[in-house]
C-alpha cells in the first residue's frame, strides 16, 4: 500500500513536470513566432490562383456587416477573381480586437485580412503582425489605384508610425441626426451645419414636449452614448475638438485638463437633462430604438444607421423626408464629427498576400467603391465616390454629410488616440465618464482622475 | 397508502387541501417566472416598430419573419448542430467522470481523495477568462483549435466539479447497505457502482445532467475564444447579433433566436423526466 | 466511515487465505478506489494545470501582445497595481454586495418552490420542465428582455405601474435600484437550478419515513424540523457551495443588462477582470486579479466546506 503510494505519487509528479516542459515549450516556441513586421511579403502564395488551383484566403471581421460581405460582395468579387475563394468570419464587436491579436500570434494565423476597427491599427500593427501595403504589396498595386483619392482622414485610420497598414473599407462617423417633424411640432426651425452648441443647447428644452396633448412628456430632444462604454466618451471627445481642444499632445501628454475638456464633458452630462428616462443607461441601441419610434428630436450616432433609420419602413416610423443628417454643433472651432473608419489590413504572415490584397484593393478601388456604396450601401472614402451621385436617392443628402464629416474630422483631428495603448485609454474615459453622466462625480472630478490615470497609463 | 385510507376523513381533507394550496401556489410561482420569456417569445413574433412601443404593445400584428431572418442568418443549422454536439458531449464526459467522483468522495476511503475533491471544487474559482487564453494557446500548439473535442474538453473543467460535488451529496443520503450486499456476492466497485448505485440514483444524475446540458448550452466565453468556424457554437452567433454595430440589434430577430434555442433544451428536459420518474419508482421497490 | 464497513467483511474473508492473496487483494481493491477518482482527476490536470501556470505567471510578467507569452518579468508590480486600483477594489466590494442579497433569496426561494412543486399531481413533470426555461435563456438575450420590461419609457413593469398611480422608476439608471434589478434577474435565472437539486433531492427522499410521520400525527414543521431537514442538510450545504460558486463567477447577466452601470455600482469582479484583459488588454494585472480572486474564493470555499461539514455531522 505505501508502495503504491509511493509510486502514485512519483507519477504524479512526472506527470507534473511533462506538464510544466510542455508549457516551457509552448512558451519558447511562442516566443519564436515574432517575425520581423516590415519585411515585404516575399512570396506570392499563389498569387491570384488558377482553375486547377484555387487559392483561398480567410478574412476575420465584424458580425455587423461579415454575412453581408460574405453573400454579397464576395460574389462580384469572384466575377473578377473567380479563383480566390473568399471565407469571411464575424466575431462580436466587444471581443474582436482580443481575439484578432490571439489568432495574430501564431505563426501561420488564420486570418489572411483583418479588419481593424478605427483606433485599432496601432495596437494590431505593433505586434509586427501587419504589412505594410505601400512596400510590401507594392509589386501587386494597380497602377491606377489612386491613393491621393482617398480623404486624408479616412486614409489616416489605417495608418501608424508612417506606414500604411490598412485601407478604408467602411467608413463611418459620428453624426447628429434630427427628427425634423418633431422641430415642427415645436415651433422650431429644423438644424442646418451652422447650429452651435449654444444655440442648440437653447432650443433642448424647448423640444421636451407633449406631442399628442395627454398632459405627459412624450418626445424628448436628444439621445447618444451615456452608459459606461468605451464609445460614450467620443461624443464629448467630439465637443472638446470641436472648441478647439485636443485629448493629448503629439507627443501623448494629457492636453484635456483644462477648462475646456471640463466643458465638453459637462456638455455631454447636461445633453442627459433633455433625454428620456432611463437614458443614463443607453448605449448603442437604446437612442436608436427611440429616435425610430419619432420619440427623439436629435441623435448622436453613427451614420451608418441611416438607411434602418429613415428609410427602412420594416425597421423605422420616419421617412427619409422626416430625417436630417448633419455634422454635430459648431463649437468655438469648427463642427464636430467624429472618426469611425474600418479599415482592411493583411497579415504579414499571410499565406497567401498576393490573393488578399486582390480583395482589399478590388473593394477599395474606385470602381469597387463606388458598387459598395451603391449596392450595399456602404459609406465610402473617396473624393471620387462622394463626388459621385449615387444610384440610391436616400445617399445624397448622406453624402453631402460625409464630405462635410470628413473636412471637420481632419481639420479638428477628431479620432480616438493613435497609439498602442488606444483601447486602454478609451476605457480609462469610459469609467470616469459613465460615473459623471449619472452624477455620482462632477465634470472636474472625472477630468482629474481620467487626467491621472492616463498619465499613468502612458508613463 | 393503506394507512392513509384508514385515517379520519377531515385529516384526509385537509392534507388534500394543503396539496392543493401547494400546488396552486407552485404553479402561480412558475407563471411569474414565466413573465419574461412570455414577453420574449411575443417579441419573436412582433415587426421591430412594434417592439419598443408605449404603451407596451400586446396585440400588434404577428409577424414570423424573425424566424426567417434568423435561420438566415449566418450558418446558424450548422452552429445549432455544434452547440448540440458539445453540449451533450461534454455533459455525458462530466457527468460519468463527476459522478465516478462523487461517489469515491461520498463512499470510498482514498488517501488523498478528498483533497483532490476540493482541489477539483476550487479550480471552479478561477474567472473563466484567465483560462481561455492559456487555453486557446495550448490548443494551437496541439493544432486543435476549431475542434468540438477542444471545446468539449474546455467545458469539462466547469461542469465536472458541479457534477461531482452535487452527486457527492445524493450519493452520501443513500442507504449504505445497498452496495455491501452486491459486493459480498463478489461484484467489482464498478460493478457496483453501475449496476445498483447509478439506477437508483437517477434523479440526481438526471438533474445534473440537465444542468450540466445547460450551461454547457450557453457557454460564450471559451466558444468564442477557441472556435472559429467549424465548431462555432449558438451563443457567439447570438452576441454578435447583440453587438451589432452598423444597424443596432435586431430584438425581434434575438427574441426569435432565444425563443428557438430554448425549444430543444425543454424538449430534452421533458424527454429525461420520464427516467427521473422511473429511477425514483425503482429505488422505491428496492429501498 | 463507509468504505470500512464494507471493506471489513471482505478483508476478514481475505484474511483467512493465504497471505499472497490478500496482498493481491489489497492492490486490487487499491486499483478499484482510485478507479473512481482517475478520470475526473487526469482529465482536470490536463486541461487545467497549463492555463493555471499560465495564469500564475503571467501575473508576476508583462504580456508581449506579439506572442501573448511574458516578455518581462515585473515581480509582484501587477499585485501592487490591482492592489491599489479603485476599480477592482469596488468590484470586489459590488460583488459581496451582490452575493449577501442573491445567495440566501435564491436558496430560500428555491427550496421553497421545489417543496411547493413536489406535491402529487400529474402536472409536476411539466411545471419542472418549464421552470428550467430562464436558466436555458441565453444571457444576451435575457439581459436584453430585461432590459425591455425595466425600461421607463417601453417597459411592462412601469406601465402596469403607472395603471395604478406609481411614478416611473428607473431600474436599470439608479445605483441603488440597479443592483436589486441585477438580484432579481440573477435570481431569475438561477433560482430554477436550486429547484431543480432540490426537487430531485425531495424526490429521492425515503417515502416510508413520513408516511410514518403522517401515522404518528406529526405537525409538518415538525416533520420539518426533525425529518426533512436532516435528510436534506448535505444536498443543501451542497446546492449551496455549488451555487456560490457559479455566483462568484457571475458577470454576463451584468454586462448584457446594466454593463456594470450606472457608474461602478454592478460591475462585478468577473466582468472587471473580463473588461481588464479582454477589452483593454491589460492581460498581466487582469491575470494578478484572476489569482487573488482564486485565493479569495478557495479560502471562502473551505470556510463553507467546514461549515458544511459541521452542518452533515449534526444532523
Amino acid at each position: 500500500m505505501m508502495q503504491m503510494n509511493h509510486g502514485n505519487g512519483r507519477r504524479m509528479r512526472r506527470t507534473l513536470i511533462a506538464g510544466g516542459v510542455t508549457a516551457a515549450l509552448a512558451l519558447s516556441l511562442g516566443g519564436c513566432a515574432t517575425a520581423s513586421n516590415d519585411a515585404p511579403a516575399a512570396v506570392d502564395g499563389g498569387g491570384l490562383g488558377t482553375a486547377d488551383k484555387p487559392v483561398e484566403i480567410t478574412m476575420i471581421a465584424n458580425d455587423g456587416y461579415a454575412k453581408q460581405w460574405q453573400e454579397n460582395m464576395v460574389p462580384e468579387f469572384n466575377k473578377e477573381f473567380p479563383n480566390i475563394k473568399v471565407n469571411i468570419e464575424g466575431v462580436p464587436y466587444g471581443d474582436q480586437l482580443s481575439k484578432t491579436l490571439l489568432e495574430m500570434t501564431a505563426p501561420e494565423p488564420r486570418y489572411d485580412i483583418v479588419m481593424a476597427d478605427d483606433n485599432w491599427i496601432p495596437q494590431i500593427a505593433s505586434t509586427g503582425g501587419l504589412l505594410d501595403l505601400k512596400a510590401g504589396a507594392a509589386a501587386w498595386t494597380d497602377e491606377d489605384y489612386d491613393w491621393d483619392d482617398f480623404y486624408p482622414a479616412a486614409l489616416a485610420a489605417g495608418e501608424w508610425d508612417g506606414k500604411q497598414y490598412g485601407v478604408p473599407t467602411r467608413s463611418n462617423l459620428l453624426m447628429m441626426f434630427t427628427n425634423k417633424s418633431l422641430y415642427e411640432k415645436a415651433g422650431l426651425e429644423a438644424p442646418t451645419p451652422e447650429i452651435t452648441w449654444d444655440e442648440y443647447m437653447e432650443q433642448a428644452p424647448k423640444l421636451v414636449q407633449d406631442t399628442d396633448g395627454d398632459g405627459a412628456v412624450d418626445a424628448w430632444a436628444v439621445g447618444t452614448y451615456f452608459v459606461r462604454d468605451s464609445l460614450t466618451p467620443t461624443i464629448w471627445q467630439t465637443i472638446l475638438n470641436s472648441n478647439g481642444g485636443k485629448l493629448l499632445d503629439d507627443d501623448g501628454t494629457v492636453a484635456f485638463d483644462n477648462k475646456k475638456g471640463v466643458e465638453a464633458l459637462q456638455t455631454q452630462m447636461d445633453l442627459l437633462q433633455y433625454a428620456p428616462p432611463g437614458a443614463s443607461t443607453w448605449q448603442f441601441n437604446e437612442p436608436l430604438e427611440a429616435f425610430r419610434q419619432g420619440r427623439l428630436a436629435t441623435m448622436f450616432t453613427w451614420g451608418s444607421v441611416y438607411r434602418g433609420t429613415a428609410v427602412d419602413p420594416t425597421t423605422t416610423t420616419l421617412t427619409p423626408e422626416q430625417v436630417g443628417i448633419q455634422t454635430l454643433p459648431v463649437g468655438s472651432a469648427s463642427a464636430g464629427a467624429h472618426r469611425g473608419v474600418w479599415s482592411a489590413a493583411i497579415s504579414s504572415k499571410s499565406a497567401h498576400p498576393e490573393a488578399s490584397w486582390a480583395l482589399v484593393q478590388w473593394l477599395t478601388s474606385k470602381a469597387g467603391e463606388k458598387w459598395q456604396s451603391n449596392t450595399l450601401g456602404v459609406f465610402p472614402a473617396r473624393q471620387s465616390t462622394l463626388n459621385s451621385t449615387p444610384e440610391q436617392e436616400w445617399l445624397v443628402p448622406v453624402f453631402a454629410a460625409i464630405k462635410e464629416g470628413f473636412e471637420a474630422v481632419d481639420a479638428g483631428q477628431m479620432w480616438r488616440p493613435r497609439m498602442v495603448e488606444s483601447d486602454a485609454v478609451q476605457q480609462i474615459l469610459a469609467d470616469q465618464t459613465g460615473e459623471a453622466i449619472p452624477g455620482q462625480i462632477t465634470a472636474q472630478e472625472a477630468v482629474d482622475t481620467m487626467s491621472a490615470d492616463i498619465t499613468k497609463l502612458l508613463k | 397508502m393503506s394507512t392513509l385510507t384508514l385515517r379520519p376523513t377531515r385529516k384526509r381533507l385537509k392534507s388534500r387541501t394543503g396539496a392543493n394550496v401547494r400546488i396552486i401556489s407552485g404553479v402561480v410561482a412558475c407563471f411569474l417566472f414565466l413573465v419574461p420569456v412570455i414577453w420574449m417569445v411575443a417579441t419573436s413574433f412582433k415587426l421591430p416598430t412594434d417592439i419598443f412601443t408605449t404603451p407596451p404593445s400586446f396585440f400588434a400584428p404577428i409577424t414570423f419573419s424573425n424566424y426567417g431572418s434568423y435561420m438566415d442568418a449566418a450558418d446558424i443549422p450548422h452552429r445549432m448542430m455544434n452547440t448540440v454536439i458539445v453540449a451533450i458531449g461534454a455533459s455525458v464526459l462530466s457527468v460519468v467522470a463527476g459522478a465516478m467522483a462523487g461517489y469515491a468522495l461520498s463512499r470510498l476511503r482514498i488517501k488523498g481523495a478528498a483533497t483532490i475533491g476540493v482541489l477539483i471544487l476550487v479550480s471552479r474559482g478561477v474567472p473563466p477568462i484567465a483560462l481561455a487564453v492559456p487555453m486557446f494557446l495550448v490548443a494551437r500548439k496541439l493544432n486543435i483549435t476549431d475542434l468540438h473535442i477542444t471545446l468539449i474538453l474546455a467545458y469539462c473543467t466547469f461542469l465536472i466539479p458541479y457534477v461531482m460535488w452535487l452527486m457527492r451529496s445524493f450519493f452520501l443520503a443513500l442507504p449504505k447497505e445497498l452496495e455491501e450486499s452486491a459486493m459480498i456476492d463478489g461484484t467489482s466497485r464498478l460493478g457496483a457502482f453501475f449496476r445498483i448505485i447509478v439506477p437508483i440514483s437517477m434523479p440526481g444524475l438526471i438533474s445534473t445532467l440537465i444542468f450540466s446540458v445547460i450551461l454547457a448550452w450557453e457557454e460564450l466565453l471559451f466558444a468564442l475564444v477557441l472556435t472559429n468556424r467549424n465548431a462555432a457554437t449558438i451563443p457567439v452567433a447570438i452576441a454578435g447579433m447583440a453587438a451589432d454595430t452598423e444597424n443596432g440589434a435586431m430584438w425581434g430577430q434575438l427574441a426569435a433566436v432565444g425563443t428557438i434555442t430554448v425549444l430543444p433544451l425543454i424538449v430534452f428536459a421533458l424527454l429525461v423526466q420520464k427516467w427521473l420518474v422511473k429511477g425514483l419508482a425503482e429505488s422505491a421497490t428496492k429501498g | 466511515m463507509n468504505a470500512i464497513q464494507i471493506a471489513k467483511p471482505i478483508s476478514g474473508l481475505a484474511q483467512s487465505k493465504s497471505g499472497r492473496r490478500f496482498q493481491k487483494y489489497r492492490v486490487l481493491d487499491f486499483f478499484d478506489r482510485w478507479t473512481f477518482m482517475v478520470p475526473a482527476a487526469v482529465l482536470l490536470l490536463a486541461v487545467l494545470a497549463y492555463p493555471l501556470l499560465y495564469t500564475v505567471q503571467i501575473s508576476f510578467a508583462k504580456l508581449d501582445l506579439a506572442t501573448f507569452a511574458p516578455s518581462e518579468w515585473v515581480g509582484w508590480e501587477n499585485y501592487a497595481t490591482v492592489l491599489t486600483d479603485r476599480g477592482f477594489l469596488n468590484s470586489m466590494k459590488v460583488t459581496a454586495i451582490y452575493l449577501v442579497l442573491a445567495l440566501p433569496i435564491q436558496m430560500f426561494l428555491g427550496f421553497g418552490i421545489a417543496f411547493l412543486i413536489n406535491a402529487e399531481w400529474r402536472g409536476r413533470g411539466l411545471i419542472r420542465a418549464l421552470f428550467l426555461i430562464p436558466m436555458v435563456i441565453v444571457p444576451v438575450v435575457a439581459g436584453g428582455v430585461w432590459k425591455m420590461l425595466l425600461d421607463p419609457l417601453w417597459g411592462v413593469f412601469n406601465w402596469m405601474g403607472s395603471l395604478v398611480g406609481l411614478p416611473t422608476v428607473d431600474w436599470l439608471g439608479d445605483p441603488t435600484l440597479a443592483m436589486v434589478s441585477i438580484v432579481m434577474i440573477d435570481t431569475w435565472r438561477w433560482t430554477p437550478f436550486i429547484v431543480l437539486i432540490a426537487s430531485a433531492a425531495l424526490m429521492a427522499l425515503p417515502q416510508d419515513v413520513f408516511e410514518a410521520a403522517a401515522v404518528d400525527g406529526t405537525r409538518w414543521w415538525q416533520t420539518l424540523r426533525y425529518i426533512t431537514m436532516p435528510l436534506l442538510a448535505p444536498i443543501i450545504a451542497a446546492t449551496f457551495v455549488v451555487r456560490w460558486l457559479g455566483a462568484v463567477k457571475m458577470f454576463d447577466i451584468a454586462l448584457a443588462a446594466t454593463r456594470g452601470g450606472p457608474g461602478q455600482s454592478t460591475n462585478v469582479v468577473n466582468l472587471y477582470i473580463y473588461e481588464q484583459a479582454f477589452r483593454s488588454l491589460k492581460f498581466g494585472e487582469s491575470s494578478a486579479m484572476a489569482v487573488i480572486i482564486l485565493i479569495i474564493t478557495v479560502i471562502l470555499t473551505l470556510i463553507f466546506l467546514a461549515m458544511s461539514k459541521k452542518l452533515e455531522d449534526r444532523f
